[in-house]
């Protein structure tokens, strides 16, 4: 408001009242399942995970930790990144194609905070995930040694934590390209380099230690280990050999160093989506 | 009561009491080492429609981009209620909206959904029922967005800008892909904005749309403001003119010198053709006057103006004039 006072005209208005960012976001992420679910191609990236799980049970089934197999801990490690295929592969394309379509200007111009546009595309990556998650999970109970996660807060903190960094590394790719087909080819990249050093597709054990410090510094394999250390209640951060299973205090304090990774991402991410991020397709 | 030229008295108190709700002062803006827009100000106060004119590339979206808060400016200022409108930020961002220059809907929601959802993001929004209706979409509800034509995604873009109830509100070629009805309804809502205080911004490839509805107006060519003022202003500045074929047996110095008026005199298929061009005296007399001095001269000197013309200045003649010819007309 200008601070010179103006006589009062009837025109004049009042003072709006604030919608809340939270609702905003909430209320787009209501749009974006809607949207999400008549979007057909979306769905295949429903299909990945599901496919990458049936190879996973393809491997040997020796036990590694405690009681589980290789074929179960790439399993738990797959449902770490769900939200990667979801994140990097959806939002980086419908991003894309509404940036290109003004939807995204449409939105800010109608006075949409960029925090509840993010927020709602996050928002679906995670409630998508999630579903996926359980529907799995819903599997890995059914099988003849069917178990439940011993500690379903770590599942659901992974899968969480996952859809922020995963949905804005996507959102991250959008100023990077021109249209929505060049979206998906050029997340291709960061997704497959992230799937393989999750853990969720192949075993990373085979890694020589260096190898695996420098993986771990990426974000998908923290997820992974976290719905590891979730699901066996092994202390599995350091790797499988020698892994012990721990309390939940135990399990929560060797899970802060993947945590602290992920944490890290969300800020870098965060701060280069609110830097770098296009709302409009003209260049420049 | 919508007349078709309606341009304000500059000293309506409405114009003059109130702040503006937008202001540019010489605003600069650079893509690299190319400048789109070259120093441009104006205001727009509540109740007021400014029309942006100009040829493809003038600037004019650039500039609109700028108030929207997508782009920094490269130097001047810009406020919007007093506020740096980059980022749209609280205070601004629930008071603006605008129609841009393509549509921006989602295309598998349908208008019901679209309309629901900006509603629901929305402070102090009007209802779904009396959105649709001012725009004409009632019968529309339950289609999807992309069985729209084109002319009804260009009213539903017009709904949702109006639904949030702007006090500023920008307009970029809000008709084009319009048909003819759909265009007057729209000026009659554009209007109706006016009425009820809101600062609009308009930019239209339709001179005639800008001269219906715009209160003040700039055009813009290559960056720059060419002409810029009231209707009245803007064409009073390219004056009226007044022709006729000179008879042969007058020679060209016989012709009058007329007060306020310049005169040129061309040869064409050998005979000479006299224009005057009057920008002196009162807009509304000063072709009156200078025919009827003519009139008297011609009486005078027992001749006639032969092939008499007289022809007042039109949107399009001055923004011909300020974007030096057609070809820039049309569209890239």
């Amino acid at each position: 408001m200008s601070t010179t006072s103006a006589p009062a005209a009837p025109t004049r208005p009042q003072p709006r009242p604030r919608v809340s960012p939270v609702k905003q976001t909430l209320r787009l992420t209501r749009t974006e399942i809607t949207l999400f679910a008549r979007y057909k191609t979306a769905w295949i990236y429903a299909l990945l995970p599901l496919f990458f799980l049936f190879t996973a049970m393809q491997l040997p089934p020796d036990p590694v930790v405690g009681g589980f197999g290789l074929g179960e801990m790439t399993m738990f490690g797959m449902i770490g990144v769900i939200s990667l295929i979801f994140g990097v592969g959806h939002a980086s394309n419908v991003f894309t194609a509404r940036r290109e379509s003004l939807v995204l200007k449409r939105l800010r111009v109608s006075g949409v905070p960029p925090l509840a546009i993010f927020g709602g595309v996050i928002g679906v990556v995670f409630v998508f995930s999630l579903l996926l998650t359980v529907f799995i999970a819903g599997l890995i109970l059914a099988m003849p040694e069917g178990a439940l996660p011993r500690d379903p807060v770590m599942l659901f903190t992974s899968v969480l934590l996952g859809s922020i960094v995963f949905s804005l590394l996507g959102l991250a790719v959008t100023p990077l390209v021109r249209n929505a087909e060049m979206a998906q080819m050029a997340s291709m990249v960061p997704m497959m380099i992230l799937l393989f050093s999750s853990g969720g597709i192949m075993p990373l054990e085979f890694l020589p230690e260096t190898a695996r410090t420098v993986v771990g510094l990426l974000p998908s394999m923290p997820a992974g280990e976290l719905v590891q250390a979730a699901y066996t209640g092994y202390d599995v951060f350091g790797g499988f050999a020698g892994a012990e299973e721990v309390g939940t205090l135990g399990l929560w304090t060797a899970a802060l160093p993947s945590l602290a990774v992920l944490g890290g991402w969300i800020a870098v991410l965060g701060l280069v989506v609110a830097r770098c991020f296009r709302w409009d397709p003209r260049q420049g | 009561m919508t007349t078709t030229n309606p341009v304000p008295d500059t000293q309506d108190p409405r114009a003059t009491a109130l702040e503006p709700a937008v202001s540019v002062r010489d605003l600069h803006q650079k893509y690299g080492d190319f400048e789109a827009v070259k120093g441009v100000s104006f205001e727009i106060r509540p109740g007021e429609l400014f029309g942006l004119l100009g040829t493809n590339g003038a600037g004019k979206t650039t500039t609109i981009e700028t108030l929207e808060g997508f782009r920094r400016p490269s130097s001047g200022t810009v406020r919007v209620f007093g506020q740096d409108p980059y980022g749209n930020p609280a205070g601004v961002r629930e008071r603006v909206n605008a129609v841009l220059q393509g549509s921006g809907l989602m295309e598998d929601l349908t208008v019901q959904e679209t309309v629901a959802l900006a509603r629901d993001m929305a402070s102090t929004p009007r209802t779904a029922g009396e959105t649709l209706e001012l725009v004409g979409l009632t019968e529309k509800t339950r289609t999807h967005v992309r069985q729209l034509s084109g002319g009804q995604k260009r009213r539903l873009d017009l709904g949702l800008a109006l639904l949030t109830r702007p006090e500023v509100i920008y307009l970029d070629e809000p008709t084009t892909g319009m048909d003819a009805e759909g265009r007057i309804d729209t000026w009659r809502i554009i209007q109706r904005l006016k009425d009820e205080g809101t600062a609009i911004l308009l930019t239209t490839h339709y001179l005639e749309e800008a001269e219906r509805l715009a209160d003040r107006l700039a055009i813009m060519h290559r960056g720059r403001v060419g002409v810029e003022g009231s209707l009245q202003d803007v064409l009073s500045g390219w004056g009226d003119r007044v022709g006729f074929t000179l008879a042969a047996d007058v020679p060209t110095s016989d012709l009058p010198r007329l007060d306020g008026a310049e005169l040129e005199v061309e040869n064409g298929g050998g005979q000479l053709r006299a224009t005057y061009t009057v920008r002196g005296g009162h807009v509304d007399e000063r072709a009156h006057h200078a025919v009827s001095a003519l009139l008297a001269w011609a009486e005078e000197h027992g001749t006639l103006l032969r092939n008499l013309q007289v022809r007042g200045a039109s949107l399009e003649d001055v923004f011909l004039q300020v974007a030096d010819g057609a070809a820039d007309l049309i569209s890239d």
